[in-house]
């Protein structure tokens, strides 16, 4: 692949997370009310609470001083104290809760790729019958719908009347487990209601996408030569529309990971999953700046580098791209 | 696979080897739109026989590609075939189911389309491309298929390599050659092209020409070719088909209906063709504008426009004459005038 | 979306420059009512703005903890026919009233974000140059930003700069999410705008104009912005569903205002007292219900104006 493209993507990207880092010095120093938001932290001892003044040095002018020690100290990975949880170092409340997100949302956006986008083509292909109506009306209601609402509706139904899923949590509280496949299986079973409210949302979205990319793909002139050529109509749709369906709809998949984390957050809450989002809100509730901070830090940067990816797979995708 | 001659072709099961190559009658192929059902093809009737070249010509809209579509089936979900028949080798391809149809396509009819930018496919090499209906079509294995790929872009005049690469890292005279490779791949009978050098300048437009001349002599070919530009019909072809509205104005050998032009509409076209030996004079152009498919007027539709229509025009629609050779449907040339036979369309 | 459906050259006259443009926008409107998914879309919408602007009639005042009612968490009934919340409250007195809300805070942010998309959209792409280059790369660094995050945390910032009370009629919480929202949502309308802005300034009455000697600040508002509003108009259904749906989900996990209640302070509400576990469906599944319709609806209106603003599709449906 081009590494020109490659090397232009990359760069544009660590501008990017250039222009983060600055954003958040901005929003987290140099308002109004800081340095103090950051540094008066109630559950820290004043001997701390003065280290951390004099490693961030937030006595001292904001240009240059303290923007070169906020570099420095976050690149360092000292993302101060958190308020909430009795001063411990941010990036272990955070490393805490990384995974249980990184797993339901990661899942999540597997399932509903593969079935959305092969939802989305079918319908797309076959164009009016039920499946199509049907499937089309299903998306664009869940496309409408906040996640965390769905999440609440299925645990209504399923947890709380049928009874067949717990209503919350990532393990059942106090339980003990004779074997690792038992705690595994309890794992799944908190898992299946809070994946399926981030995989139906993310499905909706997903086969519409699909869907509107085969449409237009449809009506190109190279279909009609795929079928002036015989092939059969499986074949032209697998091996002529929906690589070129894709490469928009993988763009737009990218892109879109910067707006599902609105729903992650959300769902988590829902179903009080112990990630990211369950923290964030605790940590808003709290006003525990240093948290928040972190999480915006992570989250920004996360986006950009699966921004950066989809961008990557793009380029794979499309020969065109590939100067 | 060799190369195919006449005389090696296998013919589909259901063929009649006594029969002409291809009979198209009465044509009628319908758009419906919103607003209305536009009569694209209505009524066309014509006759290819083995090594021929028919040229369609006409203005945008007239039909001339709906007609060509029409024998495929390719049109889009709003058109169907209303009417008529399409006879290949004896076998009417138009009752056939969509299945039954594909055996046909590309096997004996294929089509080489206009702007070959946009009809080859951008994300698949081009080498792929033409060795994919040979692999899937002729149960030829994945390898042979791209051995034989390479075989038909060095017929073309494409070096074997350039077949790795992607549609736009050709030409456009490179693509359109490419196109006309992938169009015999499985050894047709009938090549359309469909304003093939539309899109391509003059000098490659002479070559694409050429390559068309020299493959029509090696394999035998039988061609379709497409165009508004009446230069293209006059050096390639040998019969000239005019449409007019979704109707065929004028029919028969180029030699006689370019130089002995009947239909007012073949005529105008003609002498709306700049001449570039007489003495510099302002473009003739034909007043007025196509008529409107969804509500053709009645009678013969190129009346409104026509400087010798007479009442009875645009009343009744003019029946098919023959004189010779020539076809045409035009009430100046009435059955049993002209010295010739009176009778309906070539049969 | 491509270009506005009519393109207006001014033939001067402020009379004759309204006429025609208050003709083109009642054939418009008709056009699009005449799509099923256009007049759903607007009835919906309708229905919801009939509510907001006076739920009082509807319903009666706001119920609060004082005077709520009926019983805790009672199921829907004759008397409450959408049921209660956790204090007695009438979920369909909160839901009505959240109408005004939801809507509200969505209508104040759209105009903010259109506001700032359409001014830096029209000056980036009539001005050129380096000031187009540094706008689109500010704009372009907002579109890979996760703004819900952004909008998350830069409001209890401003709340804690500016304290709790009201401003200009309306609570500073419900002020400081109209502008949040604003500031974090603008990137895509600017983006838009820039490129409608920059195919009609090719447009040769652009050249007369300056040859006449009209400033930019004349051009950009007398020429440019006319021809830019139908796409600004399309744009802004879009941009009002996805504000209600952020200001919602902002609401939800803490930032509504309880003496406000939008639809998401009210699923906010309920989720923190335990709805879902403790089965009280009503109480989140009626405002949920306003928020899927009104989101749908701005969405089948953001289709059916975009059939209609851009016929190439309309070729093959």
């Amino acid at each position: 692949m081009g590494s020109r493209y490659l090397l232009r993507r990359i760069l544009q990207a660590m501008l990017t997370i250039a222009g983060i880092v600055v954003l958040n010095f901005i929003l987290f120093r140099a308002m109004p009310g800081s340095p103090e938001r950051m540094s008066h932290n109630p559950n820290q001892s004043a001997a701390a609470r003065a280290d951390l003044r004099a490693r961030w040095g937030l006595d001292q002018p904001l240009f240059p001083d303290q923007f070169a020690r906020y570099i420095s100290t976050t690149l360092q990975g000292d993302l101060g104290q958190s308020y909430k949880y009795k001063g411990q170092d941010v990036t272990e409340v955070i490393a805490n809760r990384v995974w249980p997100t990184i797993i339901l949302f990661g899942l999540g956006e597997l399932i509903a790729i593969a079935v959305g986008l092969v939802l989305g083509a079918y319908s797309g292909w076959k164009r009016g019958g039920v499946v199509d109506y049907a499937g089309n009306g299903a998306s664009l209601i869940l496309y409408s719908m906040p996640y965390f609402l769905l999440g609440m509706i299925l645990l209504v139904i399923f947890a709380t009347a049928l009874g067949w899923f717990p209503t919350a949590g990532m393990f059942t509280l106090g339980e003990t487990y004779s074997s690792f496949s038992d705690q595994l299986l309890d794992f799944a079973h908190h898992l299946v209601l809070p994946l399926a409210a981030v995989s139906l949302g993310l499905i909706g979205q997903y086969s519409i996408l699909m869907r509107s990319s085969v449409i237009e793909t449809r009506s190109e002139d190279y279909i009609t030569t795929a079928t002036a050529k015989g092939l059969s109509e499986s074949r032209v749709l697998r091996g002529h529309a929906v690589p070129n369906a894709l490469l928009p709809t993988v763009s737009l998949i990218g892109i879109n990971l910067g707006f599902i984390i609105a729903g992650a957050i959300t769902v988590e809450v829902v179903f009080s999953w112990p990630g990211l989002g369950t923290l964030t809100q605790e940590a808003l509730e709290a006003r525990d700046y240093p948290v928040l901070q972190a999480i915006f830090l992570i989250l920004a940067v996360t986006v950009v580098f699966a921004n950066l990816v989809a961008d990557i797979v793009y380029g794979r995708l499309d020969p065109r791209v590939r100067t | 696979m060799t190369v195919a001659t006449p005389h090696q072709r296998t013919l589909p099961k259901q063929a009649d080897p006594n029969a002409p190559l291809l009979v198209v009658e009465d044509l009628k192929t319908y758009f419906t739109l919103e607003s209305g059902t536009v009569k694209a093809v209505d009524g066309v009737s014509f006759r290819l026989d083995q090594g021929e070249a028919l040229g369609i010509a006409g203005e945008s809209g007239c039909g001339k590609t709906t007609t060509a579509l029409s024998l495929l089936r390719l049109l889009p979900s709003n058109a169907s075939i209303v009417g008529g028949s399409v006879k290949l080798m004896g076998i009417d391809l138009v009752p056939k189911s969509d299945n039954a149809l594909r055996r046909y396509r590309w096997r004996e009819i294929s089509i080489v389309f206009q702007g070959a930018m946009n009809a080859l496919n951008p994300v698949q090499r081009v080498r792929d491309q033409i060795a994919e209906p040979i692999e899937e079509r002729m149960g030829v294995s994945a390898s042979a298929a791209r051995k034989r790929a390479g075989e038909l872009l060095e017929l073309v005049g494409i070096p074997k390599a350039r077949g790795r690469g992607y549609p736009h890292e050709l030409s456009g005279g490179m693509r359109q050659r490419a196109m006309i490779a992938m169009a015999l791949a499985c050894d047709p009978a009938i090549v359309i092209g469909d304003e093939p050098t539309t899109a391509l300048d003059v000098m490659v437009q002479a070559q694409i020409l050429q390559l068309l001349e020299d493959l029509r002599a090696k394999l035998g070919l039988s061609l379709i070719l497409i165009t508004h530009d009446l230069s293209v019909i006059a050096e390639t072809c040998d019969r000239v088909m005019v449409m007019y509205a979704g109707r065929v104005a004028e029919e028969g050998p180029v030699s006689e209906v370019f130089a002995r032009p009947r239909h007012p509409y073949t005529r105008a076209l003609l002498a709306a063709y700049p001449n570039i030996h007489a003495d510099r004079r302002t473009l003739e152009v034909i007043p007025g504008s196509p008529p409107d498919l969804r509500d053709p007027p009645p009678g013969c539709r190129f009346a409104p426009r026509c400087t010798f229509a007479m009442d009875v025009c645009s009343v009744e629609v003019p029946p098919d004459v023959t004189f010779g050779d020539v076809r045409v449907a035009c009430h100046l040339f009435p059955a049993g005038g002209d010295g010739a036979a009176t009778g309906g369309a070539a049969s | 979306m491509s270009a506005s459906p009519v393109l207006l050259e001014p033939t001067g006259g402020r009379t004759r420059r309204w006429t025609t443009r208050a003709v083109g926008w009642r054939s418009f409107l008709s056009r699009l009512l005449h799509r099923p998914e256009g007049a759903i879309g607007v009835a919906i919408i309708v229905f919801f703005a009939v509510l907001a602007l006076a739920p009082g009639i509807f319903v009666g005042p706001l119920e609060t903890v004082t005077n709520s009612s009926g019983k805790r968490l009672e199921p829907p009934s004759l008397q409450h026919l959408l049921g209660t919340d956790n204090l007695g409250r009438d979920v369909l007195n909160l839901t009505v009233h959240g109408a005004r809300i939801s809507m509200l805070i969505g209508l104040l942010a759209t105009v903010v974000t259109l506001v700032i998309g359409a001014l830096l959209g029209i000056v980036s792409g009539f001005v050129g140059g380096r000031t187009d280059t540094v706008i689109m790369r500010i704009t372009d660094f907002f579109l890979v930003l996760p703004t819900f995050v952004l909008a998350l945390i830069i409001a209890p910032i401003v709340l804690d700069i500016i304290g709790t009370g009201e401003i200009l009629g309306i609570r500073t919480t419900l002020f400081v999410i109209v502008i949040v929202i604003g500031i974090t949502s603008w990137a895509t309308t600017a983006r838009i705008i820039r490129s409608q802005t920059m195919s009609v300034k090719e447009r040769a009455f652009i050249d007369r104009a300056r040859v006449i000697g009209s400033g930019p600040w004349r051009m950009m508002r007398v020429h440019i912005l006319p021809n830019v509003t139908g796409l600004i108009v399309a744009n802004a259904v879009l941009i009002f569903a996805g504000a209600i749906l952020t200001e919602t989900t902002l609401a939800f996990i803490g930032l509504g205002d309880p003496f406000a209640p939008s639809w998401g302070q009210i699923l906010g509400a309920s989720q923190d007292a335990g709805a879902p576990g403790l089965g009280a469906w009503w109480w989140y599944v009626s405002p949920g219900v306003c928020i899927v319709l009104v989101v749908l609806a701005f969405t089948l209106i953001g289709g059916a104006l975009d059939d209609l603003l851009n016929p190439k599709a309309r070729r093959r449906r």
